[in-house]
């Protein structure tokens, strides 16, 4: 584990070197995420002037549930985005093979090969956006159940990872699978509403097979609302099937990799 | 389409905003179509490839420019997207209890065709940069970013209160999503697609301008190698 630990700690500081090479790209990546989630902000901001609630969020909940969100999409862009974009590349040009010989796992070395260290502005401005946004809310209770987030956002973060591995991995499969990032995007917008403004059978699955929901709603609403420990070990029990799950598959994937280096 | 339903469902209100359930299920179909039709991302990046690698020199040399040589290519491509995408929203609303008023998508595609050349000129201003900077993608994906929610692809744009409403309305930008297909579902009167004309011909001046002093600019900078 320390090995993996000192190999995390490496990799961040090349890529953040790397990145601050390209000064101004710097800023546009930091950029590029507050333009989403101003779009983000801005399509409840003017839901909520023409109506009070939406399937019982208010505005002050559903800036904490975004505030939630945009924290676990900051440290997916930091960690794992990049690696996982460009999956289908290495795969396609050879590029795995080296990394298949090395002495760590193929899988956590896939995963974390180019971080993107810009975005951890993001995060400090998103957690300014997050206590403003628990301070608008009508009574305080919610600051009390705040330090559920220290489990439910790493939960949340292995969730979102191990759904968008899946994606990645299937190049294993295919080789030439580009397009799939699109329909993981597509995919991706399920978690960017709260789960309970679905009809029964998307909230269902949202919570289930395709575990969503566990993202942004789950753990905005676990702290929100009065404690739930069945919520919060759902989340913990979900996060730990995901990776394992995730690691499993690319075991299977593996099968389907033939080098294409020479 | 969901949002929209549990929108209103939850509100228990006919109503949102001034306007019937049907009516925004409607927009929400039609604006997923105009809203991918109005997007560049492909042959941004070509372009933006192009002048990064070098590539661009067997374009220069040709008997047609690079702004002319990719808008072809752009306009052929999205007019046969449009062609065989409109099809679904097209038999969906003939099926479905829809306001959407079917005379008028002629105009409509019309005034989306028209768009086209003001996306292209962007995204051919976009490109441009790649004279003077190494990575410029970054500037693709705000710009297209940003725009999902200037089109009205994301929310009626008539929804957002003033004076934001007025300035986002004159930019040419909801001729993408929330003109044509406010237009199509009843939302809007032909005095809108008349002033969105406007705005979109303006729009082709202004970046129109910035792109041909940008592209002279990079070209004096450029300097092409290789065989």
């Amino acid at each position: 584990m320390k090995k993996y630990f000192r190999v995390f700690a490496a990799i961040f500081k090349a890529s953040a070197i790397s990145d601050l090479e390209y000064r101004l790209n710097f800023i546009v990546k930091i950029g590029t995420d507050l333009i989403w989630y101003g779009t983000q902000v801005a399509i409840f901001e003017v839901l909520f002037h023409h109506t009070r609630s939406i399937s019982g969020w208010t505005i002050e909940s559903t800036r904490v549930f975004m505030a939630v969100l945009f924290l676990v999409d900051a440290l997916w862009m930091m960690l794992f985005s990049e690696s996982l974009e460009r999956m289908s590349d290495k795969v396609r040009r050879g590029d795995l093979d080296l990394l298949l010989v090395k002495p760590i796992s193929s899988q956590f070395m896939m995963s974390v090969q180019k971080m993107s260290p810009a975005y951890v502005a993001n995060v400090f401005l998103i957690l300014g956006w997050l206590i403003w946004a628990l301070n608008q809310l009508p009574d305080f209770s919610a600051w009390s159940r705040l330090p559920l987030l220290i489990i439910t956002i790493p939960c949340a973060l292995i969730i979102t990872y191990a759904l968008r591995f899946f994606f990645s991995a299937t190049a294993l499969i295919f080789t030439r699978a580009e397009n799939i990032t699109y329909v993981w995007h597509q995919v991706y917008r399920l978690a960017t509403r709260p789960d309970t403004i679905y009809p029964p059978w998307l909230r269902y699955t949202v919570l289930t097979f395709l575990p969503l929901g566990f993202v942004g709603s789950v753990p905005a609403r676990l702290i929100l609302e009065t404690p739930d420990t069945v919520l919060l070990s759902a989340c913990v029990f979900v996060a730990v099937v995901c990776l394992y799950a995730s690691h499993r598959y690319w075991n299977f994937a593996l099968r389907f990799y033939s080098s294409a280096s020479s | 389409m969901t949002i929209w339903s549990a929108i209103i469902t939850s509100t228990g209100q006919e109503s949102f905003g001034g306007f019937p359930r049907d009516s925004y299920i409607t927009y929400a179909l039609w604006a997923a179509f105009f809203g991918r039709v109005g997007a560049n991302w492909m042959y941004e990046f070509r372009m933006i490839e192009e002048i990064e690698s070098g590539s661009i020199n067997s374009i220069l040399v040709r008997p047609i420019s690079f702004y002319e040589y990719y808008l072809s290519q752009f306009m052929g491509y999205k007019l046969a997207t449009t062609l065989f995408s409109f099809a679904v929203p097209i038999v969906a609303t003939l099926f479905i209890d829809s306001p959407t008023i079917h005379s008028r998508l002629p105009l409509a595609v019309a005034v989306q065709i028209l768009y086209l050349i003001l996306v292209h000129t962007m995204s051919f201003t976009v490109a441009t940069l790649s004279f003077f900077l190494t990575r410029v993608h970054g500037f693709t994906v705000a710009k297209n970013i940003a725009l999902t929610l200037l089109t009205g692809e994301l929310f009626p744009l008539d929804l957002v209160p003033e004076p934001f409403r007025s300035w986002i309305l004159w930019l040419p930008f909801s001729n993408s999503v929330f003109v044509p297909v406010g237009y199509l579902t009843g939302r809007l009167g032909i005095e809108d697609v008349a002033r969105g004309i406007l705005s979109i011909l303006i729009g082709l001046a202004f970046f129109g301008a910035i792109a041909a002093a940008s592209w002279r600019a990079g070209c004096r900078r450029y300097s092409g190698t290789g065989a």
